[in-house]
This record gives C-alpha cells, sequence and structure tokens, in this order.
C-alpha cells in the first residue's frame, strides 16, 4: 500500500493513504468529542454551537479531503458549494419562519 | 480575417434522414430528442388551450353552467399544470436547448445522449399519468400550485390528485435530469476557445436556468413525497389536526416555484438576445451586464419566494426581506430590457415575425414586470392576492413575455431544425392577432381583480359588474384561439413545403448557422474554432463587421467554412431502447401505485431494473477516460461525468435540506407519542463511526485502483459495501426496535418526519452499496484497473456525500434531540 500521493489521470494530484488516515483520525476525534459533548450535561448551555462546530468540521474534512475538493479546483467547488450555501439558506430560512409561525399563530377555532 | 470560401456540399444527409419508427424509439440524438420534445408538447399546447377556451367560455356570462364545477376545476388545474411542465418547459428546454446548445457550442451532441432520451421518456410519460385521470378517477383539480391541505384524501378523494403527484414527480426527475445534462454539455464540451464569455446568450441563459433547476425542484419533490405519503400511507405531513401545518407544503411548493418562473423565463431572455442583434444587424448591447443580471437574477429568486405568500401571515420581518428581494430583482431585469432595446437601437432592423414578436415580448413582458413590482409590496399584494389581477399578472409574465419569446425562437430557429422556412405573411397575421387577443384577454382582468373578482372563481352574479369585462376577455381569447390556429397551419404548411431554408437564412451570428439546415446527424464536420463571440459571425466576416456585412449585401457573404463533409469517419453514440424501456417501467410502476395493484407495481419495478442493468452492458466503455480530446481546451481537463455527478450532489443538498428542515419543524409540533427521547444514541454513534470508516475505506480503494493495486482495490471496495452493509443492519434494527415500541410511520409527526428522512438517507446508502457491489464484480473479473478509476471515483463521490449527510443527520437528529424545534 502505497502512501505517495496519486497523479490522476487528469494531471490532478490526490493525496496518498497518509493523508487519508490523518484525515480519519481526526473525524474519529471530532465524533468522539461530539458524543463527549452530548452527555457531558455542564456542557449543555453550549452544546448547539458546539455541536454544530464540530459537524461542521467534518463535513468539511471529507468535503475537501476524501470528495477532492481541495485538489480538484474550484468549478467542482462551486457546483457544490453554491447548491450547499441555497440548502443552509433554506433551513435557516424555514426554521425561523415555522418560529415566528409558532409563537404568533392565532388559535384554532 | 474572412474565412476562405469553400463549397457547400448539396447533399449531406440530415439528422431527419433514414430509418423508420423505430430508430425514433431508440434515438439518442440531440436534435431527434428535441424534435419528439417540440411535437409532444405542440400537442399538449393544443390541449391546455382548449382547456382555457373552456375555462373562457364558462365564464362568458353570470350564473353559466356550462361546465360542471368539477370539471371546471379540473380545467384549471389542468390548464395550469400543462402549461408549465408539459409545454413552456418542454419547448424551451427539451425542444430549443436540446436542439441547439450542442449546435451553438460547437458540439456533437450534449454531454449524456441516453440520459437525454430518457428525459424525453419520462416527460411523455409524466404527460400521458397526468391525462389519464380523465379516463380513471378523474382528472387533478386542486390547481396547479396544490395547495394542501386541499389535497388531502378527506378533501380530494379521487384518484385526480394522485394522477397529478406521480406525474409531477415523475416530470420533475425528467427535468433535473435535463438540468444535470445541460449543466454539464456546457461546462465540458464547447468547442475551442468559447470561453464563458464568449458564449451565446442563449447558452448563458440555460447554463443559468440549469443550476436553477437542479436547485429549484428538489423542494417540490419533497413536497411531493410528504402528500405521496399522506395519501398512500396515511401519514400526517399537510394535516392541522395532527399538528402539522398545511404552511409547509406552500413553503416548499414556492421554493421551486418562484425559481421556476426564471426557469421559464430566462431562456425566454436567451432567445430575445440571439433574436435581436441578428435581425438588428448589431453585437448584443452589454454582453456582460447581460451575463451578469441572469446570474444575479438567478441567484435573488431563491430569496422571493415568500412574496407568494405575504397572506400567510410570516410576519413583518419576513414581509420585509422579501419585498426587498423581490423588489431587487427589478435591477437586473431592467438592465436586460434597456440592454435590448441599445441592441435594436439604430440597427438595420430585419422586419420579419422573429422580430415582432421579439419586440412584441419587450412591451407585454415589461407590463408583468410592473405589474410584479406591485406584488413585491406587501401591503398591496394582500388587496391583489388570489383576485384576477394576479391572473392578469403572471399571464403578462409567462404568456407575455415566455410565450412570445418561444414564438420569436420557433420563428427563428425553425429553418434550422426543418430545413423549411415558416410562412412570414401567415406569421405576421398571427402576431397581431395574438397582441390584439392577448390583450384583449389579460389587460380587462387587472381591473377586474381590482373589482375583487376572486380567481379560480366558477361563476359569479350578475349584480357583481363583472359581466362585460369578462365577455371582452372571452373575445379576446378566441381571437387568440385563432392566432394559434394560424400558428398550426403555418407549421404544417411549412412541413409539406418543398422550398428548402438555406444554411443562414437570417445572417447569423452564433455556430448553428455555419451549418446546413437540417443539421447533419454528427453536426459539425470539423469541431469549429471560436475566435470571439458572434463565432460564426467572426467566421464568415472578420472582426471588421461592417466590411462584411457590406459583403453581404452585395451578394458576396463567403461560403461556409464548416459544411465540408468530414474527413474522417465520426462515431456517433449508437441508439438505445433502454430509454424509452425504463420509462414504460417507472410509468408502469406510477400506474400500479395510482390503481392500486400491487403486481402492476412489480411489473414496473422490474422493468425499471432491468432497463438500467441493459443500459449499464450496452456501454462497454463505462469508467474510461473518455474526455473527448477536441474540447480539453474549454473544460479544464475535467471529465463531464464527474461534474454531471458532482451537479447530482448539488441538488441533493436542497432535498436532504428540505427533509432536515421539516424534521426539525415539526419534531417539536408533534402531538402524543414518542418523540426524540427514543432515539438510540450508542447505537447510531457506532453506525457514525461505521460510516465514516466506509469513506476512507473507499478513498483507499480509489487510491489503490489508481497505482494499479488489484489486490487491495477488490479489498478495500469489498469493505467499504460491507461496512455500508452493517450500517443498513443497524438502521434496520433501530427501525425494527422503534416499531416494537409502538413508534411506526403514521405515530405522530417526529416518527413520521424521522423515518422519512433517516429513511430516505438509507435509500442512499442501499443504493450506494449496490453501485459499489458492481464495482467489486467488476474488480474481481479483472474489469477494473487503473485506466478505469473514474468509475470508482464516481462512486466514492456519492458515497462521500451519504455520509456528510449522515454527519449533518447525526449531529441536528441525534445529537440535538434535546434541543427543541421550531
Amino acid at each position: 500500500m502505497s502512501e505517495a500521493a496519486e497523479t490522476h489521470e487528469s494531471g490532478i494530484r490526490h493525496p496518498g493513504a497518509a493523508t487519508y488516515l490523518i484525515i480519519a483520525a481526526f473525524l474519529i476525534v471530532l465524533t468522539v468529542m461530539e458524543i463527549t459533548v452530548f452527555y457531558v450535561h455542564p456542557l449543555r448551555p453550549v452544546l448547539v454551537p458546539v455541536l454544530l462546530v464540530l459537524g461542521a468540521a467534518k463535513f468539511a474534512l471529507v468535503a475537501m479531503f476524501y470528495m477532492h475538493l481541495k485538489y480538484d479546483g474550484w468549478l467542482l467547488t462551486a457546483v457544490f458549494g453554491f447548491p450547499l450555501l441555497i440548502a443552509m439558506v433554506i433551513i435557516a430560512a424555514l426554521l425561523m419562519l415555522f418560529a415566528y409561525l409558532a409563537h404568533h399563530a392565532l388559535p384554532i377555532g | 480575417m474572412a474565412a476562405q470560401p469553400k463549397p457547400i456540399p448539396m447533399h449531406q444527409p440530415s439528422y431527419l434522414e433514414g430509418g423508420g419508427i423505430l430508430s425514433w424509439l431508440t434515438t439518442i440524438d440531440h436534435k431527434r430528442v428535441a424534435v419528439m420534445y417540440g411535437a409532444s408538447a405542440l400537442i399538449f399546447m393544443a390541449a391546455g388551450g382548449i382547456e382555457a377556451m373552456a375555462i373562457r367560455v364558462q365564464l362568458w356570462h353570470p350564473d353559466n353552467h356550462a361546465l360542471s364545477a368539477a370539471t371546471y376545476n379540473a380545467f384549471f388545474t389542468m390548464h395550469g399544470t400543462t402549461m408549465v411542465f408539459l409545454v413552456v418547459m418542454p419547448l424551451l428546454l427539451g425542444f430549443l436547448g436540446n436542439f441547439l446548445i450542442p449546435l451553438q457550442i460547437g458540439a456533437r451532441d450534449v454531454a449524456f445522449p441516453r440520459l437525454n432520451a430518457l428525459s424525453f421518456w419520462l416527460a411523455l410519460v409524466a404527460g400521458i399519468l397526468l391525462h389519464l385521470g380523465a379516463i380513471r378517477g378523474g382528472l387533478p383539480d386542486a390547481g396547479w400550485f396544490g395547495y394542501a391541505n386541499l389535497t388531502e384524501r378527506y378533501f380530494s378523494p379521487g384518484l385526480g390528485v394522485d394522477w397529478w403527484v406521480i406525474g409531477l414527480l415523475v416530470s420533475g426527475t425528467s427535468t433535473v435530469l435535463t438540468g444535470l445534462n445541460f449543466l454539464t454539455t456546457i461546462i465540458t464540451m464547447r468547442a475551442p476557445g468559447m470561453t464563458y464569455m464568449r458564449m451565446p446568450m442563449f447558452i448563458w441563459s440555460l447554463m443559468v436556468t440549469s443550476v436553477l433547476i437542479l436547485i429549484a425542484f428538489p423542494a417540490l419533490t419533497i413536497g411531493l413525497i410528504f402528500l405521496l405519503f399522506d395519501r398512500f400511507f396515511d401519514t400526517h405531513f399537510y394535516v392541522a389536526s395532527a399538528g402539522a401545518t398545511p404552511i409547509l407544503w406552500q413553503h416548499l411548493f414556492w421554493l421551486f416555484g418562484h425559481p421556476e418562473v426564471y426557469i421559464m423565463a430566462l431562456p425566454g431572455f436567451g432567445i430575445i438576445s440571439e433574436v435581436l442583434p441578428t435581425h438588428a444587424r448589431k453585437p448584443l448591447f452589454g454582453y456582460p451586464m447581460m451575463a451578469y443580471s441572469m446570474v444575479l437574477i438567478a441567484f435573488l429568486s431563491y430569496g422571493v419566494w415568500g412574496h407568494h405568500m405575504f397572506a400567510t401571515g410570516m410576519g413583518p420581518v419576513a414581509d420585509s426581506a422579501f419585498a426587498i428581494t423581490s423588489m431587487l430583482i427589478a435591477i437586473p431585469t431592467g438592465v436586460k430590457i434597456f440592454s435590448w432595446i441599445a441592441t435594436v437601437w439604430g440597427g438595420s432592423l430585419r422586419m420579419t415575425t422573429a422580430l415582432y414578436f421579439a419586440l412584441g415580448m419587450l412591451l407585454e413582458f415589461t407590463l408583468g414586470g410592473l405589474s410584479g413590482i406591485m406584488h413585491a409590496a406587501a401591503p398591496i399584494d394582500l388587496q391583489q392576492t388570489d383576485s384576477y389581477f394576479v391572473v392578469a399578472h403572471f399571464h403578462y409574465v409567462l404568456f407575455g413575455g415566455v410565450m412570445f419569446a418561444i414564438m420569436a425562437g420557433l420563428y427563428y430557429w425553425w429553418p434550422k431544425i426543418t430545413g423549411r422556412m415558416l410562412g412570414e405573411t401567415l406569421g405576421k397575421w398571427q402576431f397581431w392577432l395574438t397582441v390584439i387577443g392577448f390583450n384583449t384577454t389579460f389587460f380587462p382582468m387587472h381591473f377586474l381583480g381590482m373589482w375583487g373578482m376572486p380567481r379560480r372563481t366558477y361563476t359569479y352574479a350578475a349584480d357583481m359588474g363583472w359581466t362585460h369585462l369578462n365577455q371582452l376577455e372571452t373575445i379576446g381569447a378566441f381571437v387568440l384561439a385563432v392566432a394559434f390556429l394560424l400558428f398550426y397551419i403555418n407549421i404544417l404548411g411549412s412541413l409539406a413545403s418543398r422550398d428548402p431554408a438555406s444554411g443562414d437564412p437570417w445572417d447569423g451570428r452564433s455556430l448553428e448557422w455555419s451549418i446546413a439546415s437540417p443539421p447533419p446527424a454528427y453536426n459539425f464536420a470539423t469541431i469549429p474554432q471560436v475566435r470571439g463571440r458572434d463565432a460564426w459571425w467572426i467566421l464568415k466576416y472578420g472582426r471588421a463587421g461592417s466590411r462584411g456585412v457590406a459583403a453581404y449585401m452585395s451578394g458576396q457573404a463567403p461560403q461556409n467554412p464548416q459544411a465540408d463533409l468530414p474527413v474522417a469517419p465520426i462515431h456517433m453514440p449508437a441508439p438505445s431502447i433502454f430509454p424509452l424501456v425504463l420509462s414504460l417501467g417507472v410509468g408502469t410502476m406510477g400506474l400500479g401505485l395510482i390503481i392500486d395493484w400491487y403486481r402492476i407495481i412489480l411489473i414496473g419495478a422490474a422493468v425499471m431494473i432491468l432497463s438500467v442493468i441493459g443500459m449499464g452492458f450496452e456501454y462497454p466503455d463505462f469508467g474510461e477516460q473518455s474526455h473527448d480530446p477536441e474540447h480539453a481546451p474549454s473544460s479544464g481537463g475535467i471529465d463531464l461525468r464527474k461534474i454531471g455527478v458532482w451537479s447530482f450532489i448539488g441538488s441533493e443538498c436542497v432535498f436532504f435540506a428540505s427533509l432536515i428542515s421539516t424534521f426539525i419543524v415539526y419534531k417539536s409540533r408533534s402531538i402524543g407519542g414518542p418523540g426524540a427521547e427514543v432515539l438510540n444514541i450508542p447505537l447510531t454513534s457506532f453506525s457514525t463511526f461505521i460510516l465514516l470508516m466506509s469513506s476512507l475505506l473507499m478513498v483507499l480503494a480509489l487510491a489503490a485502483t489508481q497505482r494499479g493495486d488489484r489486490l487491495w482495490e477488490r479489498i478495500w471496495l469489498g469493505g467499504t459495501a460491507a461496512f455500508g452493509l452493517i450500517f443498513l443492519a443497524g438502521q434496520v434494527y433501530e427501525f425494527t426496535s422503534f416499531y416494537r415500541e409502538g413508534m411506526g410511520l403514521t405515530t405522530n409527526l417526529f416518527s413520521q418526519s424521522f423515518f422519512v428522512l433517516v429513511g430516505f438517507h438509507g435509500a442512499h446508502v442501499a443504493i450506494g452499496v449496490l453501485w459499489l457491489s458492481v464495482l467489486l464484480a467488476a474488480a474481481m473479473m479483472g474489469k477494473l484497473g487503473k485506466s478505469r478509476a473514474l468509475s470508482v471515483e464516481l462512486a466514492g463521490l456519492y458515497w462521500h456525500f451519504v455520509d456528510v449527510v449522515w454527519i449533518v443527520i447525526f449531529t441536528l437528529v441525534y445529537l440535538m434531540q434535546a434541543v427543541s424545534g421550531a
């Protein structure tokens, strides 16, 4: 099993096994941290921001290194990044809109 | 420097020549697929037109009962659904887009020809499913927007809404495949030298539209899936008594619905941007601003959906935000209008029917835009909501804007498509009758709306004072019908005529005019070299355009340098029956689901699966680097299949975002029964580790394949698939334990939104495992290897995406279980 970086046929250089293993180690550590945060009650007040940061870090690591966005150029990042941005905006907007609805809805009947 | 004249060969076989019906059923040639799209859309347009006429007859006088109320409901529902999904989009994208993208960018076909054929057949199946209610169970009758909870089984007990749901799901799948195909084609297959800023504006419009499609349609798909679950599996996604809110449907629908307006409008803008410069013999004014405006319109279009929902009470902050974004969109649109005016200003206008319609579009669309700005103001919109004012507005946009543009495009490109000219005299009669009929029909609706006439009303009382204007509108509608009749007569006459059109009848500017009319199957004998915008114009006349025009006017225009016969055989993709058969399988499944006959569903599923397998085996070069070296300079060296998979993944982001949003909203609205406390964190933590490690194995498999290490390639691929199976087993265990504890799909809002979200993710994992299994089998047979590393990379991209979705689900659904929803 070679640890050298692999050169793709299109000339794009992808990382080798060593990098992949390091990323996997990071993913494991981050997941352990997430689960720990979940079970440690004193951390409950900061649960949401901490989990969001840890989740985003895992997401970014997989996208950048395993999906090779870090190496494959801006075009693929744009093809993925723009819909991802819209998706995040949709989630945030719907949550805010329904939060307003929940607090201001007229009682039925 | 002008190109050297070359003789035009007289007998290039066109794409229309040769083969019988079977050759059309199995074709994957983008031009033939386009023609089939066009033919079916024109048939559906006649059906939608007849429905519109029936609506106008019903409204001719007060208390009329020419139609029953149920039939009236079905007709306005089918009119809207047909015109949007089966006429306007197929004409713009399926017909003109399909035909012209390869021709305008200098390519021989689209990126995925079989997928293109599949898109058409799925679209046709969707159109048939939408109309099958006329034979069994009734036509859909809940409006083209299908507002919940009118669409629930309780309020719409017939099969009409079932046909609508299944038909639109199939139609949406077809459209997403088209968007993916077009985007990949435009990114990767442009002729050498055709940079983004040299693309024809029609291509810009279709590229931006493709992005819109990929991001907008998943929201509709999710909305329809929820409705399908409500109607077929007794869930309560839109049932208020279960704690749900029908407003969810409106958000999901308009998240799709407003970008959809631009999915229809932007290609229309692109058409106008082609017709005007050619007919004014001037370059398009403000090309960069036109392109940037299109991008800005597309971006803003995702932030304006709420202006369809001011009346639902979203609150002052949301109303203000949506009002501002809706008004902002007028700026880039205004840039386009002024650029078009500046394009024709001072031009040497050739007054053809195409130009008439293009100029007509400028006026009519501007009127629609002005009333649109009124809707952007929430207080005014509240007065106009659900009134005929809205009907007037969107017909000025979609008919005055889009249909006028379609007519301009049809008259402009018809000679290229058929090799025959459309009659100019009939065309101008059609134009004037259209202008008179259209404005007579729709302008009075502004007044009726302001006077209080509600849209979708079946009839009205005599003392409302609406009679005369309704009668005027009905007369206008009949004038419009005569105009369309002339159009059909014109196209039939054109097809029957023997007068051939030249390759370049309008002295065109883009590459499609450089080849014969109709084009040969291979499009270009040699792939053109593009040296600037208006590529064909520069090839004809050089950059000194005025001298070139003078030469044209004196009859000394140069001959076509691209029209010579190919110097070497051109390999075109072989026809395939599988797109048709696969679509029939999908249609059969839909039919079986609606008529509740499970054997039919199984037959459809079997046909579909066998077709997919067949498609896999009929393409022996699967996984090879197939990049066409002729197009390399414009594509950045990225394989088109990689762009295709990434586009699909981008679209999936919105799909899962809609599911995740719904889960978070509904988990705190759930009434009774278990909630998030039942979620098993230890089990899913283990599953999360498994899925993360499967991603590691996947990249190791790719690395092994790329260096030609066949042993480790098999080991890592097998390991990835095995970890995927372990994850799925964990999910099955989790689901069955929930069922044992009394939490089923329909228990409450929490359970249904949880099962649908996590279940869809599990389905994606299952598809990934199947994909990996096929790769593993190929590896075991020695058919993978270094030269086919791309096939492993593509599967890997999909697999990692499934992984990152799980990262989000694990965080938001499981670890934040104690956090209340919206």
